[in-house]
């Protein structure tokens, strides 16, 4: 046998594991799932912003041949759930926003259901409706929910230092409104759920969530049943990004409905509903005055948020929790002020969405970073390398910023696209004579790496065996949304045990085998569930290597696992095959079976009531740089080239970071210049992909993407979470890069063609009209 | 005249798929027909809840062999209504007598739309903003409709200008039928541009798009025809601004002349795409390109 050399998985480019058979169509996603027996579900909703229901007639719906169950608010126990706990699945007495639901209906298909709603007759009488938070605040505006007086959700404040002090000692301070829009995730699958109750009203839910765990909490107050009589099974999912992250109407009302009909009830979202009902990124209108001194170094930041809650409270308006993060975090910012508050409207309302708040945040951060470089007359890259904090320095809001490449990252994302020069020359040709402005932007942003501690645990569970056939089973806490997890875990288990990837089954769709996880969210899971295999395998690891030191009659730090064979360490010369060992592990007179569990826990504390503590085991940085070409006569924005430079830690699986960063940055890009759920007086004005426009493969730019490893101390292989802040950076890098072309800033994205024309058009008039 | 008493529901109560124009013309004969040529349109539009409900019968014209095809007869081109977005963009005779056309097929919706919807059926649906429609307009392109009548098939010959009398409302009879698109190949001094907004022009459904033809003699323009989609009830000639250009040369007074017309011949509105100030802009922006033979739009 020829000696085995020691490889590495770690940092290759490993396929997903589920990618073929989405590539060929053979993927079963909840969306496909038919159970024996089952109804279909559908949910009548108010369709008017602000109204009190005077009467529901469901009578005809109900004498409908074909129709199981007709459910009402006055049918079910008035249960209250949601963050906030002011949502309730079915709406009685009033509604507070267009996607209310007012009645629900179980048929044999989709379209009786739909004959069903029709059949359904409400009264409304219209109340006075709100729709700006500011509006909403004032004393005398409709009142949303009785028990909210003055229309307050949720508010958060921190403050660390001397604001005022330090505004007096700044040589240069600017002050601008940014009012952050909204927008949707856009999942392809659109949302949909199955419940089945069996006969001792225990609940099997197949869901799309990305935190099956604790969904079961949130789920149970909305039916009125015990958490532990609820089972999470999570079939293939079309997209979560943040969206399945809470519970809302749909998945009760179809659960209450299966108890009714007794028969399990499938419900599914059209598109159009989709666009209604499903939950947005959060709006935020952001007061923020930042001061510096001559030389560069930042003074302060005082910030004033006003969130729009809508109708009822999912996590949106929770971003300030991340907002405030940036806004005393990115770069080195000595005294903070932050003043966050959410006020009720009759809009629709917002959830989780990559990014959570910092999308928001980096837009003001990082273009105040471009106007205070410019005002001192200063490149932006110095400036950015003054306030760029180093390895070590602990934020206001208590971060310890470990291994931080920030000042690495900004140098190479400069370097890279020989910013300075370009920027100096785009600047200097805006007033020459042509249509076609070129421009180049650079922005950055911080955030989590490595989970964010916002539960009582942030942890992982995992569980490994191995068969006798050296087949090793994963059954893990962490979720698949697409996301790429299993492939990570496949390697990180791989590496450990010296196995091939192909041989690893990952167990993670269902909630009564896999052991807790708190939840796909906060860039997390590469780095907690990832540690938890990792450490998993190398309890499996030891016990397997103890055995076969016995065999070898060597000590076992001296033998390694590689190719499916116990070697020696030092040469790779081959000892046994590890299947060969698990066999004669299990068929001895002393018999084991390799099966292990582990729990894993960052080292991270949740913050302090007044918004200290080092929330996250690990952070990162990113810098983007778009170069963009502006046509001032239609306004349009075309993006020549984006670079990202991002702190990754470890790259452990390239193309799965590829991707990762990709699709990020194209939903950034689509966040800064195209998307925009328009709501009108509570209404949803374009609810299709006709008049919501997602980027399309032909307007992704050409992408260059660079790492840096930081090698995190606490990460998987030194690995660092890395999935929201592709999202995150591209809207501001965009947004300067437009001011260098055309010297004109957008404080309000998206970036709409028109909106740039009307821009120009006004300024250009305003200076024809002084001349 | 046909009885105008029509059966409108969610679903026909009779299905059709005639293979000659013949019997399709006898199945739409009383007028009570929804037809289905791609269902690009259709299909979105009598989804429940949709817009448009459905005629006591649906008439599927997909069979039709005589319906396809481009052909050319004594100097006039002829395109059969049943010919796809995607066979316009193919089209060796279309690129070489109306490279118009094959330009604006690939600025229309997706692929897989392209390869399903018609060139009739985008004429029929009579969208404001409906892609095809502008170019054939300043082609000057006249449509055939044909009927069933008296025991034979009748046509008439109806220009594309008069066919459109609102947005989704056109002259054709609901005993008729739309069989073919024809116009004169145009003269090789005759110069046609077309630009469409948008950044991604393809799946964007048009905020404004314009089209300009005119036989060009040493920048002497005569037979000036300028369309603009999306931009008022109808697609739309711009007459005033036609009349103003017609036998002017060009120079930089001009063209801010007729792109201020074509503005002024437009009633655009405000909408969620963009506002009426926006579509008057892109106007003004596209017939000075067109106009100064830039269409890089």
């Amino acid at each position: 046998m020829e000696p085995i050399a020691k490889k590495s998985l770690i940092g290759q480019r490993v396929p997903k594991p589920d990618a073929p058979d989405k590539a060929t169509g053979r993927t079963t996603y909840i969306n496909d799932m038919v159970l024996p027996k089952m109804l279909y579900g559908k949910i009548l909703h108010a369709g008017r912003p602000h109204a009190l229901i005077k009467n529901i007639d469901v009578s005809a719906a109900k004498a409908l041949p074909g129709v199981y169950a007709v459910l009402t608010a006055a049918d079910v126990p008035e249960m209250f759930f949601g963050v906030g706990r002011d949502n309730r699945p079915l709406k009685g007495g009033k509604v507070r926003c267009v996607r209310d639901e007012v009645a629900a209906v179980a048929a044999e298909s989709e379209e009786l259901c739909d004959e069903a709603l029709r059949l359904i007759k409400v009264d409304y009488e219209d109340l006075p409706a709100v729709f700006d938070p500011a509006e909403g605040a004032k004393e005398g505006a409709p009142l949303i929910h009785d028990n909210k007086p003055g229309n307050r959700s949720l508010a958060y404040q921190f403050k660390h230092g001397d604001v005022a002090a330090a505004e007096a000692s700044s040589d240069v301070v600017i002050d601008s409104v940014f009012n952050v829009h909204y927008v949707t995730h856009c999942c392809m699958g659109t949302s949909c759920v199955i419940a089945d109750f069996d006969c001792d009203g225990k609940l099997t839910i197949y869901s799309q969530t990305q935190y099956p765990y604790n969904f079961k909490m949130d789920l149970a107050p909305a039916l009125g049943i015990h958490p532990g009589d609820i089972r999470v099974i999570q079939p293939p999912v079309g997209g979560a990004f943040g969206s399945k992250l809470d519970v809302y109407p749909f998945e009760p009302v179809c659960a209450l409905l299966a108890q009714a009909a007794r028969r399990p009830v499938k419900l599914t979202f059209s598109r159009e509903e989709e666009f209604i009902n499903a939950p947005t990124r959060q709006p935020v209108r952001i007061h923020m005055r930042t001061g510096a001194k001559k030389d560069g170094t930042l003074t302060f930041r005082k910030v004033d948020c006003l969130l729009n809650n809508g109708a009822y409270t999912s996590w949106g308006p929770t971003v300030p929790f991340v907002m405030m993060r940036t806004f005393s975090s990115h770069f080195r910012v000595p005294n903070v002020d932050i003043d966050c508050r959410a006020i009720y409207t009759n809009n629709p309302y917002a959830g989780s969405f990559r990014g959570y708040g910092n999308v928001q945040a980096t837009y003001a951060t990082s273009i105040h970073a471009d106007m205070m470089a410019e005002k001192l007359g200063m490149e932006l890259l110095t400036f950015s390398l003054k306030n760029a904090q180093k390895s070590g320095e602990v934020t206001p809001q208590g971060a310890r910023l470990n291994e931080c490449v920030f000042a690495e990252c900004l140098q190479k994302a400069a370097d890279v696209t020989d910013f300075t020069a370009k920027h100096a020359r785009y600047a200097a040709e805006r007033n020459k004579p042509g249509r076609i402005k070129r421009g180049i932007g650079m922005a950055s942003s911080i955030h989590n790496a490595g989970g964010a501690k916002i539960h009582k645990s942030d942890g992982c569970g995992t569980m490994i065996k191995l068969d006798d056939y050296a087949r090793a089973t994963v059954i893990t806490g962490a979720s698949e949304i697409g996301q790429g997890i299993d492939a990570v875990i496949c390697q990180v288990v791989a590496e450990e045990l010296g196995i091939p990837m192909s041989d690893i089954t990952i167990v993670n769709n269902d909630s009564a085998i896999a052991p807790w996880d708190v939840g796909v969210h906060a860039s997390r899971t590469t780095f907690i569930a990832g540690n938890a295999a990792q450490r998993a395998a190398r309890k499996a690891r030891e016990q397997m290597l103890n055995a076969a030191s016995k065999r070898a009659n060597m000590p076992a730090d001296a033998l390694d696992l590689r190719e499916g064979w116990v070697v020696h360490d030092s040469d790779g010369t081959p000892v046994l095959k590890i299947d060969k060992l698990l066999r004669e592990m299990h068929f001895s007179r002393e018999p084991e079976l390799v099966m292990v569990s582990e729990y894993y826990e960052p080292p991270s504390e949740p913050e302090n009531k007044e918004h200290v503590g080092d929330m996250s085991a690990a952070y990162s940085h990113a810098v983007h740089v778009a170069e963009v070409e502006v046509d001032t006569e239609t306004g349009e924005i075309r993006i020549v080239k984006f670079t990202s430079v991002q702190d990754v830690g470890r790259v452990i699986n390239e193309m799965g970071l590829e991707a990762q960063l990709e699709g990020g940055i194209v939903m950034g890009i689509g966040y800064a210049l195209s998307e925009e759920l328009k709501i009108v007086n509570g209404q949803v004005r374009n609810p299709s992909f006709r008049d919501y426009k997602v980027l399309t493969a032909p307007e992704v730019p050409p992408m260059e993407l660079h790492f840096i490893e930081s090698h995190s101390s606490t990460g998987p292989m030194g690995a660092k979470g890395i999935a929201e802040l592709p999202t995150i950076v591209p809207a501001p890098a965009i947004a300067n890069a437009v001011y260098n072309a055309i010297g004109i800033r957008f404080f309000d994205p998206p970036m709409t063609p028109e909106k740039v024309a009307r821009a120009i058009w006004e300024r250009d008039s305003k200076l024809a009209a002084a001349e | 005249m046909v009885s105008q008493a029509t059966t409108e529901s969610q679903t026909p109560q009779e299905y059709a798929a005639p293979s000659t124009i013949e019997e399709a013309l006898r199945s739409i004969a009383d007028g009570d027909a929804t037809i289905l040529a791609g269902g690009t349109d259709l299909m979105l539009q009598t989804k429940p809840g949709g817009r448009l409900p459905y005629r006591r019968k649906l008439v599927n014209i997909r069979r039709i062999a005589g319906l396809r095809g481009v052909g050319e007869k004594d100097g006039r081109i002829s395109i059969g209504a049943l010919v796809t977005i995607t066979d316009i963009a193919n089209n060796e005779l279309l690129k070489t007598a109306a490279p118009v056309l094959p330009q604006t097929a690939d600025c229309f919706a997706s692929g897989q739309i392209r390869n399903m919807g018609t060139v009739g059926g985008n004429i029929c649906n009579a969208s404001p903003a409906g892609d095809m429609i502008v170019p054939l307009l300043v082609l000057d392109a006249e449509v055939e409709l044909s009927a069933w009548a008296k025991g034979a098939v009748a046509t008439r010959l109806v220009p594309l200008s008069k066919f459109f009398t609102g947005p989704g409302r056109t002259v054709k009879q609901p005993n008729e039928l739309l069989t073919r698109i024809v116009f004169a190949r145009p003269d090789k001094k005759y110069s046609v541009g077309y630009i469409k907004s948008g950044p991604r022009p393809a799946l964007e459904i048009s905020t404004v798009s314009a089209a300009l033809s005119a036989i060009r003699d040493n920048d002497k323009l005569s037979s000036v025809r300028i369309a603009l989609g999306a931009v008022g009830p109808t697609v739309l000639r711009a007459v005033k601004a036609e009349a103003y250009l017609e036998g002017k040369t060009v120079n930089a007074q001009v063209v801010a002349e007729t792109a201020r017309l074509a503005a002024e011949d437009a009633s655009p509105i405000d909408d969620v795409r963009a506002t009426a100030w926006y579509r008057r802009h892109l106007i003004q922006v596209y017939v000075k390109r067109l106009l100064e033979n830039d269409s890089q739009g």
